[in-house]
C-alpha cells in the first residue's frame, strides 16, 4: 500500500494522526507512530501537563502524542502563524478522507434524494474528522466557535440539506476573516432564511425572528441599545430576503423578491434608511449593527470567554479595541487572546461534550471514522452536533454539563476497550501511560490506566 | 384501582427504611434494600413532590387557552384562531372552561383534570421581562426574577434556592432531576440537583475496578465537575437497585412515545419507588412558532398533543400520589396577539399557565383579563402581564413544598397569592 504518497514530511509530521487514518487497516503505520512515543508525548489536562498541552489544550482540539514537543521546538509565535494563516480549505488528508462524503460532492438538490439521517450523519462526520485530524487545528476550534454562534437547527425544515453550503459559504470561508463578512453570508445563508423564518418575511406583517436574533445574538447582545422598535424596523428591512423557490431555478440559494419588500423608509438605531431601498435596505442594516460599539463589544467578549473563560474578562478590552481598529478582523483578535499569559496560567475551562470526545480520541491517537457509533457518543453527552434547537448555540457555562458524567465515563471505557464501532485504539502502544498515571517508576499501562484517565476530573477541563 | 396501585399505597416510609421486604410487584423487588443500605429520606415529610414542566421557545397562551368570547381575538388572529364553542359552523372548537376561556382541542387529554377541580389554568401570566428575547426571559424566570438587567446577578436558580434553603441531613441523592441531557438554570447551583437523560440507559460500563478508581479520582477535590462526579456515582448506586427497564405504568395510563411522554414516565416511576424525589424539572421545545403555526390543527395542535396525553397519562399512572403531587406547566413568554405574515406568531408578552394536583383549587381560570383592545395592549401589540409568575410559584412553594420564608427563593416579591392551592 502506498502510504505517504503526495503527503510531505512536514504534513507527516503535523497531521501524523490523520495520516495514519488514511491507510485504515494498516496497523504498521500507526506502530511506527505509537513506537516513538515517551511519556511526556502523551496528552494531559491543562492542570497536570506542561505548557504544550495546556496552551493544545485551549487553542486546539488538544495534543496529539508527539505534537507537545513538536509545539516546544516550533515555538508558539512560529505554532499561531501557521495554524492562522492556513494555505488550503483542508489539508490534502483531510480532502482524502472527506472525499468519500456525499455531502461534500453533491449540490442541494442531489443531495435532497438522500434520507435527511444520511445527510445529517454526514455533515457529523465531517465535522469530526476535521476536529479530528485537520492540522489546522486552531481554525477549527474557532470553527466550532462560529457554527455555535451563528446556530443552524439542522432538524429544522430542510436545514440538514442546506448546513453544508452554510458550513462552507458562512463559516468555513470567513472563521479567519472579517466578522462583518461573516454577517453578511449568514444573512444570506438559505439554512439561516429557514432556519429563523425570513423565507417568510414579507411586507405587511413582517417577520421578526432574524431580525431579532441577528440584533441579539449575532451582533449587538441584547443590552446593545435597541429597542423592540429596532428589532420591527429591522425586520422590514429584511422583508423580502428570501430562498430561491421558482419553477426551474436552482433551489436553496439566496433571493431578494422586490415584490414582497417593505419599501417604505425605515429607522434603525437611529438612521435614517430612505425609501426605495430594495436589498440595500438590508446591507445598510448589517453595516450599521457591524459597525456598533456594541457589536466590538459582544463579539469580543463572547471570543475572548470561548477561548479563556472567566480570565478573559481582563483581556477582553484589548480584543474590543481591536475589533473598532481593524473593522472586525477576526485573526487580529484571536492574537491577544492566543498569546495572553491566560491562556497558560487561566482558570481551567469545561471541555464540551465535543471538546471532550475529540481530544480524548486525539490523546490516545485513536483511528475513526467519524460515524454513528461516535456520534451515538456524543448524542449521549448532550452535544449532537447541529442539534441545538434554539439559535444561541450549545451553552459555554460549567453548570450545564454537569450532568452528563456518566456518558464521558462510558465513553473513555468503551474507547479504550475498542468497543466503538469505526473507532479504534491500538492498545500495545499505551504503555507511556503507566508514569503519568501511576506515578514515576510504573511500569506499562494497563486499559484501565487508560479509561481512568480519560474518565478523570482533571481530563473534563482544558 | 389495579393491584399494582395497592401495594404502593400500603408502601408506608417507614416500612421501607426498616427495610421491609414486601415483595409483590416484581420492579420494585429491590427497593427496600437499597433504601436500607443508603440510608437516606425516602419522602419529605408533609411535601408535596413538585413537577415543573418549561414549554420553551415562548408557547402561544392565546391560542392555547383562547379568550373565545373576546371578539378582538378573532379579529386580530382571522387564520389562526381556534372556533368559538356558540359557533355555529361544523368543525372543531374550543374546549369551554368558564363560559369566556377555553381550552385548546388538542389539550383534551387534560380537560377531565379540569373538570374534576385538579387544575387550575393562569392566563395574563409572566415576567417583566420586556426584552421579548428568549434567553433573556427563561434567565429571568429560571432565576425566579422579575427581569434580567445589565450586570444583574446570575446566581442559582429558583429551584436551587429552595432546595438549598430546606436541605437537611440525610437528603436523597434523588432529591431534584431534572430529566434530560443538560441542568437547566432553574435548578442551577442546587444542592444534589442531577440531570438524568435515561433512567433506563442510567449504569456505567466496565468492571469493579474502573468503578473504583472513578470513585477515588472524584473522591478529593471540590470543583464542579469533581462535586458532580460524586453525585452521579451516589445516583448509579441508587439506581442500580432499582429496575427501570422492567417498569409498567399502571394501566389505563398511556404515555405517548415522546420525549416528554418518557420524562414523565421516569418521574411516574421515582414517585412510586419512594427514592425521597421533591423536584423533578421537565422541558419541552419547539414553541417558537414564527411560522405556520396551524390553528386546532398543525405545529402547535402537535406539541399540544403531546403535552396533554403525556400529562394525562401521568396523573392517571401515578393515580391517588396526585394528592401529594403538584406539576406546574409554565412558559417564558407569550406570543404577539396578532399573526404575522406567515401565517405564524412573533414573540409576545403574557402566556399562561397550568397548575395542578390533588390539592389544587382547580376548574377554574386564574387572573385578570386585560382586554385585547387596542389601548390595553403592550408596546407593538402583546398581551399585558397581570399576574406575575411568581405569585404563582410562590404559592406553590409555600403552601405545597414547606417553605416558610419566601423571600429566600422570590428576593423582593411582594407576595400576593391567588388562593390556587389548598
Amino acid at each position: 500500500m502506498k502510504r505517504d504518497s503526495g503527503i510531505d514530511r512536514r504534513q507527516f509530521l503535523l497531521g501524523a494522526a490523520a495520516v495514519s487514518t488514511l491507510a485504515v487497516g494498516c496497523a504498521p503505520l500507526t506502530q511506527r507512530v505509537a513506537g516513538r512515543r515517551r511519556a511526556e508525548d502523551i496528552s494531559m489536562p491543562k492542570r497536570g501537563g506542561s505548557e504544550a498541552h495546556r496552551f493544545l489544550h485551549r487553542a486546539a482540539f488538544g495534543p496529539i502524542p508527539g505534537e507537545p514537543r513538536r509545539f516546544a521546538e516550533m515555538g508558539r509565535d512560529a505554532y499561531l502563524k501557521s495554524q492562522l494563516h492556513p494555505t488550503d480549505d483542508d489539508d490534502p488528508a483531510m480532502k482524502f478522507l472527506l472525499s468519500r462524503l456525499d455531502v461534500m460532492r453533491m449540490g442541494s438538490a442531489e443531495l435532497r434524494d438522500l434520507p435527511e439521517g444520511h445527510v445529517m450523519r454526514q455533515l457529523r462526520q465531517a465535522a469530526i474528522l476535521r476536529a479530528v485530524y485537520s492540522q489546522w487545528q486552531v481554525r477549527e476550534r474557532v470553527i466550532d466557535f462560529w457554527t455555535n454562534h451563528f446556530n443552524i437547527f439542522a432538524h429544522k425544515g430542510d436545514g440538514a440539506y442546506r448546513k453544508n453550503i452554510d458550513d462552507l459559504m458562512v463559516v468555513r470561508q470567513h472563521a479567519l476573516g472579517k466578522f462583518p463578512d461573516m454577517v453578511r453570508a449568514s444573512a444570506q445563508s438559505s439554512a439561516m432564511l429557514g432556519y429563523l423564518d425570513n423565507q417568510v418575511n414579507r411586507k405587511g406583517v413582517a417577520n421578526e425572528n432574524y431580525a431579532r436574533e441577528l440584533l441579539e445574538l449575532h451582533t449587538l447582545g441584547v443590552y446593545g441599545g435597541y429597542t423592540q422598535k429596532d428589532v420591527s424596523e429591522v425586520a422590514r428591512c429584511f422583508t423580502g430576503w428570501t430562498i430561491e423557490n421558482r419553477f426551474m431555478r436552482p433551489r436553496d440559494r439566496f433571493r431578494f423578491d422586490p415584490n414582497t419588500h417593505d419599501d417604505g423608509e425605515k429607522l434603525v438605531l437611529g438612521q435614517r434608511i430612505p425609501a426605495k431601498g430594495g436589498i440595500e435596505d438590508g446591507n445598510r442594516v448589517i453595516d450599521i449593527v457591524t459597525r456598533h460599539p456594541s457589536c466590538a463589544k459582544f463579539i469580543s467578549t463572547k471570543l475572548t470567554r470561548f477561548f479563556l473563560g472567566e480570565a478573559g474578562e481582563a483581556i477582553q478590552p484589548r480584543v474590543e479595541q481591536v475589533y473598532l481598529d481593524t473593522g472586525g478582523d477576526i485573526v487580529a483578535m484571536l492574537m491577544p487572546i492566543l498569546t495572553s499569559d491566560a491562556m497558560l496560567d487561566g482558570p481551567p475551562v469545561l471541555k464540551r461534550p465535543y471538546d471532550y470526545l475529540v481530544s480524548s480520541l486525539r490523546a490516545l491517537d485513536a483511528q475513526t471514522d467519524g460515524g454513528e457509533p461516535i456520534q451515538a457518543h456524543l448524542d449521549a453527552m448532550g452535544q449532537p452536533l447541529y442539534g441545538w434547537p434554539m439559535p444561541d448555540g450549545y451553552p459555554d457555562r460549567t453548570t450545564a454539563w454537569t450532568g452528563t458524567l456518566l456518558a464521558r465515563w462510558n465513553f473513555a471505557h468503551q474507547l479504550v476497550n475498542n468497543e466503538i464501532g469505526g473507532t479504534s485504539i491500538n492498545p500495545d502502544g499505551l504503555a507511556p501511560y503507566g508514569p503519568l498515571v501511576l506515578g514515576e517508576g510504573a511500569d506499562g499501562a494497563s486499559l484501565g490506566d487508560a479509561a481512568a484517565l480519560l474518565a478523570s476530573p482533571d481530563f473534563q477541563w482544558r | 384501582m389495579q393491584e399494582g396501585c395497592d401495594s404502593y399505597q400500603s408502601w408506608s416510609r417507614r416500612a421501607i427504611l426498616r427495610g421491609a421486604a414486601l415483595g409483590g410487584v416484581a420492579w420494585m423487588a429491590g427497593i427496600p434494600s437499597a433504601l436500607a443500605n443508603l440510608g437516606f429520606r425516602a419522602q419529605p415529610d408533609g411535601r408535596d413532590t413538585l413537577v415543573v414542566v418549561f414549554l420553551r421557545g415562548g408557547a402561544d397562551g392565546l391560542n392555547v387557552v383562547p379568550p373565545y368570547l373576546d371578539d378582538d381575538y378573532h379579529r386580530r388572529r382571522p387564520s389562526l384562531r381556534i372556533r368559538s364553542p356558540k359557533e355555529s359552523a361544523a368543525g372543531t372548537k374550543t374546549l369551554d372552561l368558564d363560559g369566556f376561556f377555553g381550552l385548546h382541542p388538542s389539550l383534551a387529554g387534560l380537560y377531565p383534570l379540569y373538570r374534576e377541580g385538579k387544575m387550575a389554568v393562569i392566563q395574563a401570566v409572566g415576567s417583566a421581562d420586556q426584552t421579548r428575547s428568549h434567553f433573556e426571559a427563561m434567565s429571568a424566570m429560571e432565576r425566579g426574577l422579575a427581569r434580567l438587567g445589565p450586570g444583574s446577578d446570575t446566581s442559582n436558580g429558583w429551584l436551587a434556592r429552595y432546595l438549598n434553603h430546606t436541605a437537611q441531613e440525610g437528603d436523597s441523592p434523588l432529591r431534584a432531576v431534572a430529566i434530560g441531557d443538560l441542568m437547566p438554570d432553574s435548578l442551577r447551583g442546587g444542592l444534589s440537583a442531577m440531570a438524568l437523560p435515561d433512567l433506563g440507559a442510567f449504569r456505567l460500563r466496565g468492571d469493579r475496578a474502573f468503578r473504583e478508581r472513578l470513585t477515588e479520582a472524584y473522591g478529593s477535590s471540590n470543583d464542579a465537575i469533581a462535586t458532580a462526579g460524586r453525585e452521579t456515582l451516589r445516583v448509579l448506586d441508587t439506581l442500580n437497585r432499582l429496575d427501570y427497564a422492567g417498569y409498567r405504568a399502571t394501566a389505563p395510563a398511556a404515555y405517548p412515545s415522546s420525549d416528554l411522554g418518557n420524562a414523565l414516565k421516569q418521574v411516574a416511576f421515582l414517585l412510586k419507588a419512594e427514592v425521597g424525589l421533591e423536584v423533578a424539572f421537565l422541558d419541552k421545545g419547539g414553541w417558537d412558532t414564527h411560522v405556520a403555526q396551524g390553528s386546532t390543527t398543525g405545529w402547535l395542535a402537535g406539541l399540544l398533543e403531546d403535552v396533554g396525553n403525556s400529562l394525562a397519562a401521568f396523573t392517571a399512572d401515578i393515580g391517588p400520589r396526585l394528592g401529594k403531587t403538584t406539576v406546574v406547566v409554565m412558559t417564558e413568554f407569550g406570543r404577539r396577539v396578532y399573526e404575522n405574515s406567515g401565517l405564524g406568531t412573533d414573540h409576545g408578552r403574557a402566556s399562561c399557565m397550568f397548575v395542578m394536583g390533588g390539592s389544587t383549587r382547580g376548574g377554574k381560570v386564574y387572573g385578570d383579563w386585560p382586554t385585547l383592545a387596542d389601548d390595553k395592549l403592550e408596546g407593538t401589540g402583546d398581551l399585558r402581564v397581570t399576574t406575575d409568575y411568581r405569585d404563582v410559584l410562590g404559592e406553590v412553594l409555600t403552601r405545597r413544598m414547606g417553605l416558610d420564608q419566601i423571600d429566600t427563593v422570590f428576593p423582593g416579591l411582594r407576595h400576593r397569592p391567588l388562593g390556587l392551592l389548598g
